[in-house]
């Protein structure tokens, strides 16, 4: 995880932006979120994994975009008014994530986040730091490093 | 002094970036030293190269460095004096302590200390420098340096002899002696100061009178002031006062921990000026602190000295360092405005307002420039690759007994510093190839009509917006149909297949994976890698080779490079609704498709082109992936690019046209996916993908 959370005792407030996939609650921590953008416009790249939906122009830079959906095995869905794509930045590297809608801020203690309680499928529950319940209603934190990690690139390399 | 070294130390690496141009330049001198053994300018140079390389090392305390340098040094000041003549035999050595520098450079460069000489080859030189004097040291600098020397010369003349009885002296070795003069000197010198050890407590008071009078011992008789004086009035810089002050600083009693900034600046402006006006100058504080130095050190032997030559002109120091980081990040930048330029312009068409096609003509002509000047800042004189060839033909000739001449013109085109760097390893394969395979040995050359010495020209030049690189040799040529029995020897190809190939297609062949024409692998080439890996190479920095071959006569390489690698022309593409950009160098030319002039040969549909037979590629099939998009067909052109020795025509709706792109690479996740080059925007803000031809064929076709 990043290194601010390596420092933080228990009792730290991290904050993390929320979005929706498939009825679910996602978090990922704020430090890591560029941007929330539209749906503009996706390039495809022909021969790249399913899971990359292609790149976008985000201001002169060319922005890979992931398809969120994909890559934690969950069925694909229509792209609607509200689907965003997030830029995240992790280890210098800046790519985009598909979701279905991002909600708010929701700050978390440390001490709320449980480990991962093995939900999910094999697929998505690599991704997920943990768990924590906010309003009764549960929220699963995704690791992004690990969503993104070298293996996944390498992989991604060797195609 | 630690085992390693601290890489990002500031001194350390002004000394690393001059002594890695010095070494370099060595290398030139030293070949033409060979060529030319008694030219005094040439000699004088390469001893003051050693010299500068020892002072800079001995100052970081590097001593395997410095014994080296030191003995090298010494046996150019014989050279030089006339007393032996060079060998080639004794140059041997000195490219054997070229190679050796280099070698503990790259050490200290990964923050080891350098390793210790090769004993056997400190003793080859000292055999070298006693061969013919003993008695150097004894020698007085008088009789040693002829008039017309310079000062400068006399001065190292001077602490090369110091140092020696440094050395008999015993308790004081020649390094500590170095970093004594570093330390005395380095208080004056304001920037540098700070890593120069504050105080030199390894030697007392006693040791260091000691040697001020050895110093002053072996310098005649006459006490320093006199002629010192002499020098003040010579340098309008230094005012009286000041002066006093730096004599009180040079013997000692100065020792005090601070001389003003005030006094040392104009010593220093004062030693740039007059030590280095060979030396090519660039803002770097060690280039200015170093002659610095000297001058300082200088000071003490200048009370013997008359003063005269120094030059009274400060050459203007008009060049600044700057990290290359800094250029690439200007160059993306003016890349985003070329983007901005290329979406105006499409604007443009479209608003049709005569004042706004006014202002966009202006901007596009200012971008242009800017474009041009920017790439500019990162151009280098392909001197830079050049250089090294001297070395390589010489060191290959005389292990395999040809004679060779190597001739090179356009030393001075510039080209992209990235280039410049990415093309020195293809560029020495190619020379060692001309060396080995392209020139004969000198009796056949005789037999054949021919001077025993072989010749290989290296050409640069820029033609338009390219830059041409010719590799032209004299040699033996190659036989096109040596070159199809091999193709067809080691599976290449079919006999058939071969025969039907030109003259010119053959010789293409050597660029083939796992060909080679040496029947025996020798340790300079004919493992059958080296071409593939050329090309390769050439390819990845857009660019083409091409070779030509006179069987008896001689091969002609031709390296077509690009100037820049930041932008690239390209030809951009419709597959579908998507753009696709073919970089132009692949492309070959262009036609519109018409029904009916396809065959389909072996399940692969072909077109006649020019009564030749050549493949054809529908781009949609690979790159469309969406089944849905209704591919129109009506409307068809093909675009016919180069693979390797292949020509293959690509089958697109429309080509666009051509426009210059700036490559942006894809990101981490598609990095190393085969087919594109990377990603740009086009003009109307879109994204195209670029092509890599030959990594799109390996991937998707049977190439």
């Amino acid at each position: 995880m990043s290194e601010a959370e390596d420092i933080v005792n228990n009792d730290d407030i991290i904050q993390w932006v929320t979005f929706m996939l498939e009825g679910e609650i996602y978090g990922i921590e704020v430090i890591q979120v560029q941007e929330v953008l539209r749906v503009s416009e996706i390039a495809p790249v022909p021969g790249s994994p399913d899971y990359v939906l292609g790149i976008i122009n985000l201001r002169g830079n060319v922005v890979t975009v992931l398809d969120t959906r994909r890559r934690f095995g969950l069925p694909d869905h229509e792209i609607t008014d509200a689907t965003r794509i997030i830029i995240i930045e992790s280890a210098d590297n800046i790519v985009g994530i598909l979701v279905d809608s991002v909600a708010e801020v929701v700050e978390l203690t440390k001490s709320a986040i449980e480990s991962s309680p093995n939900v999910g499928n094999d697929e998505s529950s690599k991704y997920i730091a943990g768990v924590a319940t906010l309003n009764e209603k549960l929220h699963i934190l995704v690791d992004i490093n690990k969503l993104l990690s070298e293996e996944e690139w390498s992989e991604v390399a060797t195609i | 002094m630690s085992a390693t070294l601290d890489t990002s130390d500031e001194i350390l690496q002004d000394f690393l970036v001059e002594a890695g141009e010095i070494l370099e330049l060595l290398g030139e001198q030293l070949v033409d030293l060979e060529k030319e053994p008694e030219d005094m300018d040439l000699l004088n140079a390469v001893f003051r190269g050693f010299h500068t390389v020892k002072g800079g090392a001995g100052f970081l305390a590097l001593d395997a460095m410095v014994s080296i340098c030191h003995i090298a040094e010494d046996v150019f000041n014989i050279l030089r004096n006339g007393e032996m003549i060079l060998t080639p035999d004794m140059m041997d050595q000195f490219l054997k302590v070229l190679d050796v520098l280099h070698e503990q450079f790259d050490e200290i460069n990964e923050g080891q200390m350098p390793a210790e000489a090769d004993s056997a080859l400190l003793a080859a030189l000292t055999a070298i420098k006693n061969g013919e004097t003993e008695n150097l040291a004894s020698e007085t600098a008088a009789e040693v340096t002829p008039p017309d020397d310079q000062v400068d010369e006399e001065l190292e003349q001077m602490i090369a002899e110091i140092e020696e009885p440094a050395e008999a002296s015993g308790d004081i070795t020649d390094v500590e002696f170095e970093s004594l003069l570093d330390n005395l000197h380095g208080k004056g010198k304001g920037p540098t100061a700070k890593t120069g050890k504050t105080d030199s407590e390894e030697i007392t008071d006693g040791e260091f009178d000691n040697l001020l009078d050895q110093l002053h011992g072996k310098g005649k008789g006459p006490t320093a002031t006199p002629a010192k004086a002499d020098e003040s009035k010579s340098s309008e810089d230094i005012t009286d006062e000041e002066f006093e002050a730096l004599l009180d600083q040079i013997h000692g009693e100065g020792k005090g921990p601070v001389i003003s900034k005030t006094t040392s600046s104009p010593v220093e402006q004062n030693g740039v000026a007059e030590k280095k006006p060979v030396k090519k100058k660039k803002a770097s504080k060690k280039t200015e602190s170093k002659p610095a130095e000297k001058t300082e050190k200088a000071e003490k032997p200048a009370a013997k000295k008359p003063v005269a030559t120094k030059s009274p002109a400060k050459p203007v120091d008009t060049t600044v360092r700057v990290d290359t980081k800094r250029l690439d990040d200007i160059m993306n930048m003016v890349g985003e405005l070329v983007l901005v330029r290329n979406r105006l312009d499409n604007l443009e068409a479209s608003l049709g307002n005569e004042d706004i096609t006014k202002a966009v003509s202006n901007l596009d002509v200012v971008t242009s420039d800017l474009q041009t000047a920017v790439m500019k800042t990162r151009m280098q004189p392909i001197k830079k690759v050049f250089g090294r060839f001297p070395r390589v033909v010489r060191d290959l000739a005389r292990s395999l007994d040809k004679e060779i001449e190597l001739v090179m013109v356009g030393e001075d085109t510039d080209l992209d510093k990235n280039l410049v760097e990415e093309l020195a390893d293809p560029l020495i394969h190619l020379v060692r190839n001309s060396v080995d395979h392209g020139i004969e040995m000198p009796d056949d050359r005789e037999k054949a009509g021919k001077p025993r010495t072989g010749k290989i020209t290296l050409v640069a030049s820029q033609e338009g917006d390219h830059i041409q690189l010719i590799i032209e040799d004299d040699g033996g040529g190659m036989d096109p149909d040596v070159l199809r029995n091999i193709a067809v020897e080691k599976g290449v190809m079919d006999e058939e297949s071969a025969a039907r190939l030109e003259d010119r297609e053959c010789y293409a062949l050597i660029f083939a994976p796992g060909f080679s024409t040496k029947k025996e692998i020798s340790d300079v080439s004919g493992r059958g890698v080296g071409m593939d890996v050329v090309k390769t190479r050439i390819s990845k920095l857009n660019g083409s080779v091409d070779i030509d071959s006179n069987k008896g006569i001689g091969t002609v390489i031709t390296i077509k490079l690009p100037l820049t690698l930041a932008i690239m022309p390209t030809l951009m593409v419709r597959v579908g609704e998507r753009m696709f950009a073919f970089p132009l160098t692949s492309v070959s030319e262009i036609f519109q498709l018409e029904e009916g002039t396809t065959n389909v040969v072996d399940g692969q549909l072909v077109i006649m082109v020019r009564n030749k037979a050549m493949p054809l590629l529908y781009l949609h099939e690979w790159l469309v992936t969406n089944p849905n998009v209704e591919v129109n067909t009506a409307e068809q052109q093909v675009v016919v690019a180069h693979v390797g020795n292949h020509r293959v025509g690509f089958v697109v709706n429309a080509v666009v046209g051509q426009e210059e792109v700036v490559i942006k690479p894809l990101g981490a996740v598609l990095r190393g996916l085969p087919g594109f080059a990377g990603a740009t925007i086009t003009g109307d803000g879109c994204i195209a993908l670029i092509l890599d031809v030959p990594s799109l064929m390996k991937a998707r076709g049977k190439g």
